[in-house]
């Protein structure tokens, strides 16, 4: 296979296991991560989007109590032993890789490892490196809507302390998308957003008639769907 | 950038702009036969209005040079004798007393200075009868603020206030460009043109100060350089104005070196008629623009 197959078989298993997992938090038992290994074809493509996938597979378990069980995480062990997670980014793209990966790391050591490993957890860099300046909030915005996966509870850390702070900024981003008609963007904002309210944090609008919004017209793509469905759980919707 | 730059920024973008109203007035003239009934009120009566607007905010600040000052006194002087110096707003509104065009055109003469005491007479009736032709409410607020203006007629400013989008404060995504234009006008008229920050209420003054940016951002991203003149007026027109450097300056580089100021992305094509027709309103929201921010900047404001 040439590079390019290989990104659209990584894409297409990517978006079969979201599915997954947003099944998973529509009520429709566990994410079944074994069971995806096994009718995998190519162990390898699927462990790539197990890595991918990272810290919402994690999703069901901290917004729907609908937990991993021993060998699912062992499979997101695995994908990381095989995958190993970014370490020293010098891109904009590595730098967004490394905090995903670390927050998935961070979840399985949290639960699953017997003793949390410190130097795996340890945040990659400052908040600001990935983020940018508040002050030019368009940019900031897209690169918190690039780190959606963090916007779950437990994973906390600097890139959500610094999101927490700005409850401005990211609703401004959030409108800006939906304004532009990034939907894309806008599911992924509205998941923070959806996060903040969850964490008590007094924001300058209503989270759920944004992620309504935003929802009835993202379409079908399920990784965008999951970011909803995390947000819809968060601010307590009962169907997602 | 510091307030320096943006007051000088401020300055030749509403100067150039007064100038190029002046320099083609005669373009928006009224057609030599022109009587109470217009036609098409917006062909040259809503235009002549609107320059009248501009000049009159002009004298109103008294931030500008003799020189402007002189510009806009007789750009308030020539408009003023387009209306048969108040007599064929007095004749339309006699003859359709319902209408609130005449009012809203002559406040911006009264504030300069040019009264008509016929039309007053009848507008205080108008005003006491208290029926007029159903209008969204943040043209009520414009019929409001010219009753201030001219000083007939009592409002009740926060239910008027309550009834406009704006003072709902709706989800600032649940907006579009129509309605953008329904925000600048309410902050105008609550505001009177930034003479009264204070009359914007401290719930939708919060409203606009968090969503302003947002908004300047997504329509200058369109080329919407009408509806971004008007939101650059709004920030100027809050309680601790909004002058962001680096939008005041994207706005004056559009202007032409004629000083006309474009009103979207597209060319500029046609002749100096049509370009008078499609870009005068864009030019006289730089004149405003421009003129209210200096002016606040000057008394200390920003």
């Amino acid at each position: 296979m040439n590079p390019a197959e290989v990104r659209v078989r990584l894409a297409d298993a990517a978006t079969a296991l979201a599915g997954r997992v947003l099944d998973a938090l529509r009520g429709a038992g566990a994410v079944g991560l074994v069971d995806y290994m096994d009718a995998c074809p190519d162990e390898a493509t699927a462990l790539g989007a197990v890595r991918l996938l990272g810290a919402d597979l994690f999703a069901p378990q901290l917004v729907a109590d609908r937990l991993l069980d021993a060998r699912e995480a062992a499979v997101v062990a695995e994908s990381f032993g095989t995958y190993p997670p970014v370490i020293g980014a010098s891109s904009e793209e590595q730098r967004v890789a490394a905090w995903r990966d670390w927050a998935a790391v961070r979840l399985l050591a949290l639960f699953y490892g017997p003793e949390p490993d410190a130097a795996g957890v340890a945040p990659p860099d400052n908040a600001a490196a990935v983020l940018g300046r508040v002050e030019q909030w368009p940019l900031w915005s897209a690169a918190v809507a690039r780190l959606s996966p963090l916007a779950l509870p437990e994973v906390g850390g600097p890139v959500v302390a610094a999101v927490v702070a700005e409850p401005l900024a990211l609703t401004r981003g959030a409108s800006r998308a939906v304004l532009r008609r990034d939907y894309p963007t806008a599911a992924r904002l509205a998941r923070w957003t959806a996060l903040l309210a969850h964490l008590g944090v007094e924001l300058p609008l209503d989270p759920a008639p944004l992620v309504e919004h935003v929802r009835l017209r993202v379409g079908a793509e399920p990784r965008l769907l999951l970011d909803l469905a995390v947000a819809r759980l968060l601010l307590g919707s009962e169907a997602v | 950038m510091t307030g320096s730059s943006v007051a000088r920024i401020a300055h030749d973008l509403s100067t150039a702009a007064l100038d190029w109203l002046h320099a083609n007035r005669e373009r928006g003239a009224f057609p030599a036969d022109t009587g109470a009934d217009l036609g098409d009120p917006d062909s040259a009566y809503k235009p002549l209005g609107e320059t009248a607007l501009a000049a009159s905010l002009v004298l109103r600040e008294g931030a500008a040079g003799s020189a402007q000052l002189r510009t806009a006194r007789e750009l308030v002087d020539f408009t003023w004798q387009q209306m048969r110096e108040g007599a064929l707003l007095y004749e339309r509104q006699l003859r359709y007393p319902l209408l609130t065009d005449p009012l809203e055109t002559y406040a911006h003469f009264a504030r300069s200075g040019h009264r008509h005491d016929e039309l007053e007479e009848l507008l205080t009736h108008c005003a006491a009868v208290g029926s007029m032709v159903e209008v969204v409410p943040n043209r009520r607020l414009a019929v409001a603020n010219a009753h201030r203006t001219v000083g007939v007629g009592a409002d009740d400013w926060p239910s008027l206030t309550r009834a406009t989008w704006l003072g709902q404060t709706p989800p600032p995504w649940a907006i579009d460009w129509m309605t953008g234009y329904s925000v600048t006008h309410t902050v105008f008229h609550l505001t009177d043109w930034g003479a009264r920050p204070d009359g914007l209420p401290a719930d939708m003054t919060a409203y606009v100060t968090d969503w302003l940016p947002v908004w300047i951002d997504i329509w200058s991203e369109v080329g919407q350089w009408d509806l971004v003149g008007e939101l650059l007026i709004v920030g100027v027109c809050l309680p601790r104005p909004r002058l962001d450097a680096a939008e005041w300056a994207r706005l004056a580089a559009l202007q032409h070196a004629d000083g006309m100021v474009p009103r979207d992305g597209e060319p500029v094509t046609g002749s100096p008629d049509q370009r008078f027709l499609n870009h005068q309103h864009t030019t006289v929201v730089a004149t405003v623009a421009g003129t209210l921010a200096l002016s606040r900047l000057l008394n200390g404001a920003a």
